[in-house]
């Protein structure tokens, strides 16, 4: 069942198979999969949980209720870059566009060639993708309710000559509300909030809500169980605590959470990858003032997609803004904001999402494992790459009869003709000169590889320094995916539930358990001779 | 949110929200009730940024019109702020978005106003209740 803390008389300390901190991608997968294999789950879940019935419409509300920090989460670097997160049941997924797209074949052998990660099959991978797809309802936007402002942007992007199409989705008789980053209020969205979690809680798990993992407990080089405590929904004060002792820890908490919580528990640090690698897909969006009214924001916001540029790292997909997210994407104020925003139900947009390849980031450990610092470096590749991808976005605008378009690049916040298009595209940006970007795809900080020496878990997604800690959600990913990820981690978790199912049934007997512990601590015994021989000068022994 | 900043926040929506003909006035409460919550759920980081902002921008009224951003007539305050906004130092420009964010977010968040746009949450929110999608 789903717990809330209120509802518990004290502390909480109890035993089960496996423990799953988080609920979304990686999370929701894992306990539902692992749940109806008749294991004991219990999954701790940092953020609220809201029924389709909570979700009003009003976003800037969802941004304090479902979303981390508010929405506030930061890359720090030139340009800052905001990077939003779920913390809700479903995580991210219950925040996000739906938009299902499988990996890259291109991406995938990349994996293969260089991180050593050749038995991730393409033939097992779309296996699992073909059962999550139907498990979602994954099927293409209907373009009967893809919204006009989608359909605009497709239909002359296709006049010019550039591909594209309607993005696969996990929606079941989506209706097109229009507000899926601030919670799907028919329940059409399949994020884990409907989908994997309700099932894993229908098969007997548990979830806790309002509850904040801290501690990984490990023992003798295995994870062994979780500690935490709950917080106040209200005031965000700590609560009751929870210990959970269990076989197997699922690490599940998102590329920004996740390499934080092994940094303050100082575990599986020896790669030196904990927290490196880090990529964004970072987007930029335009607005386009159109002749006719474009029904914003009736109709999926994330509906259609251009792929003409994928290749060369430009993917650009659909993106609606409610007003009051739009007012704070608009780059002036005062009156001249209130007359724009007048003309809100003329104004377009469009998003662009940018395949990294010469940007970097990391995440480091901040004052609390709460608040770990993320920083990001946009390279310059990536930069002109933004740029084109906006100079396209306004090239399909323009060509749908766009009066002007709003970008958010300063010196060019607003192209009124084919002579402001020009002087931006001769222009050479500084990275200070872009503002307001976002990125919605970290990835890649605790990455997966064959190399113990440079990457923090294996290929089935447990640790390798840890014994039955497994890490599954975006951080394992190796590299920029260039397609948002959600399919991706679900895949990866299915198969990491299927590892995680050998090694539940083949968890050794106590009389094993104590051969190990022997020969555990005679290794130690002999390690600690040779130290001391070596530092009484003698020579160790071959 | 410490009364002082309160005070100074309230002072501030008619600043950044100019009325125009055809939409609700700003509602200083409103912006600043919401405000409040949106700090508190937020980070610490953002929550001292923006309390820096509010001084840094009565230090940058000061400085540059020689009087304080609160004693400013519309128009004045008016073109400040859009100096600001279109600055060629990322700093200076910085000051607005930052202070905008809760201000522009909870006025365009009011049911009245987003209704105004077209954007009718009413009429969507008996839609969703008549429609709920089961697995």
């Amino acid at each position: 069942m789903i717990i809330k803390p209120e509802s518990l008389p004290g502390d909480v300390r109890r035993e089960a198979d496996v423990v799953v901190i988080g609920s979304g991608a990686g999370g929701g997968p894992i306990a539902k999969e692992l749940a109806e294999a008749g294991y004991s789950v219990v999954v701790i879940e940092e953020g609220g949980h809201f029924t389709r019935e909570d979700f009003d419409f009003r976003a800037a509300d969802a941004f304090t209720r479902l979303y981390r920090d508010a929405s506030q989460t930061v890359a720090l670097g030139l340009p800052a870059i905001v990077v939003p997160q779920g913390k809700t049941v479903g995580g991210t997924t219950t925040v996000n566009s739906g938009t299902c797209l499988r990996i890259p074949r291109h991406v995938l052998k990349r994996w293969h060639l260089e991180h050593g990660l050749k038995d991730i099959g393409e033939d097992e991978l779309n296996l699992l993708y073909a059962a999550l797809e139907e498990y979602l309802f994954v099927k293409r936007a209907d373009p009967e309710v893809a919204g006009k402002n989608n359909l605009l942007f497709l239909e002359h992007a296709g006049k010019l000559g550039y591909s594209g199409g309607f993005l696969p989705r996990n929606a079941k008789d989506c209706e097109g509300f229009g507000v899926c980053a601030y919670g799907c209020p028919s329940g059409a969205k399949q994020s884990a909030n409907v989908s994997f979690i309700p099932d894993a809680v229908a098969a007997g798990a548990d979830v806790y809500t309002h509850c904040r993992a801290e501690r990984i407990l490990v023992r003798n080089g295995r994870a062994t169980g979780v500690r935490g405590h709950f917080t106040d929904p209200r005031t965000g004060a700590r609560t009751q605590r929870l210990e959970v002792h269990a076989s197997v820890v699922v690490l599940s908490a998102g590329a920004i959470q996740t390499p934080s919580m092994l940094m303050h528990n100082r575990i599986c640090l020896s790669s030196g990858w904990v927290g490196e690698n880090l990529s964004i897909h970072p987007c930029g969006a335009t607005l386009a003032l159109m002749p006719e009214v474009v029904g914003n924001p009736k109709g999926i916001p994330q509906s259609t997609y251009v792929d003409e540029f994928a290749p060369e790292g430009i993917m650009l997909e659909g993106v609606t803004l409610p007003p009051a997210v739009m007012a704070i994407t608009l780059p002036w104020g005062g009156r001249r904001h209130a007359e724009t925003m007048r003309d809100y139900p003329f104004i377009a947009s469009y998003g662009s999402m940018i395949s990294e390849h010469d940007s970097a980031g990391k995440v480091v450990a901040g004052p609390s494992a709460r608040q770990p610092l993320t920083f990001y470096n946009l390279g310059r590749e990536d930069l002109d790459r933004l740029k084109r991808s906006i100079l396209l976005m306004a090239e399909i605008w323009f060509a749908a009869g766009a009066k002007r378009v709003y970008t958010p690049i300063d010196g060019f916040k607003e192209l009124s003709g084919p002579r402001d298009f020009m002087r931006l595209s001769r222009a050479r940006l500084k990275r200070a000169s872009v503002y307001g970007l976002s990125a919605y795809h970290p990835m890649g900080t605790c990455r997966m590889g064959s190399d113990p020496y440079a990457s923090v878990v294996k290929s089935t997604c447990e640790t390798w320094e840890v014994e039955n800690l497994f890490i599954c959600d975006a951080s394992v990913l190796p590299t920029s995916l260039g397609v948002n990820p959600q399919l991706t981690i679900m895949a990866l978790a299915m198969r990491t539930a299927g590892f995680i199912d050998e090694k539940l049934e083949s968890a050794p007997t106590k009389g094993e358990e104590a051969g190990r512990l022997e020969r555990l601590r005679a290794r130690l015994r002999s390690e600690k001779e040779a130290v001391a021989r070596r530092l009484s000068g003698e020579s160790t022994p071959r | 949110m410490r009364d002082y900043f309160a005070r100074r926040l309230r002072r501030l929506v008619p600043v950044f929200i100019e009325p125009v003909e055809g939409m609700p006035p700003a509602d200083p409460d409103q912006v600043t009730s919401f405000a409040h919550q949106f700090l508190r759920a937020g980070t610490p980081a953002f929550r001292m940024l923006f309390y820096a902002m509010v001084l840094v921008l009565q230090a940058v009224c000061l400085a540059t019109r020689g009087r304080s951003v609160y004693s400013l007539p519309p128009e004045e305050a008016d073109d400040f702020v859009r100096s600001l906004y279109s600055s060629r130092f990322a700093a200076l420009g910085a000051i607005p978005t930052v202070l905008g964010t809760p201000i522009y977010m909870a006025h365009y968040n009011r049911d009245d106003v987003q209704v105004r746009l077209g954007f009718d949450v009413h009429e969507m929110r008996r839609e969703a209740a008549a429609r709920e999608v089961r697995r």
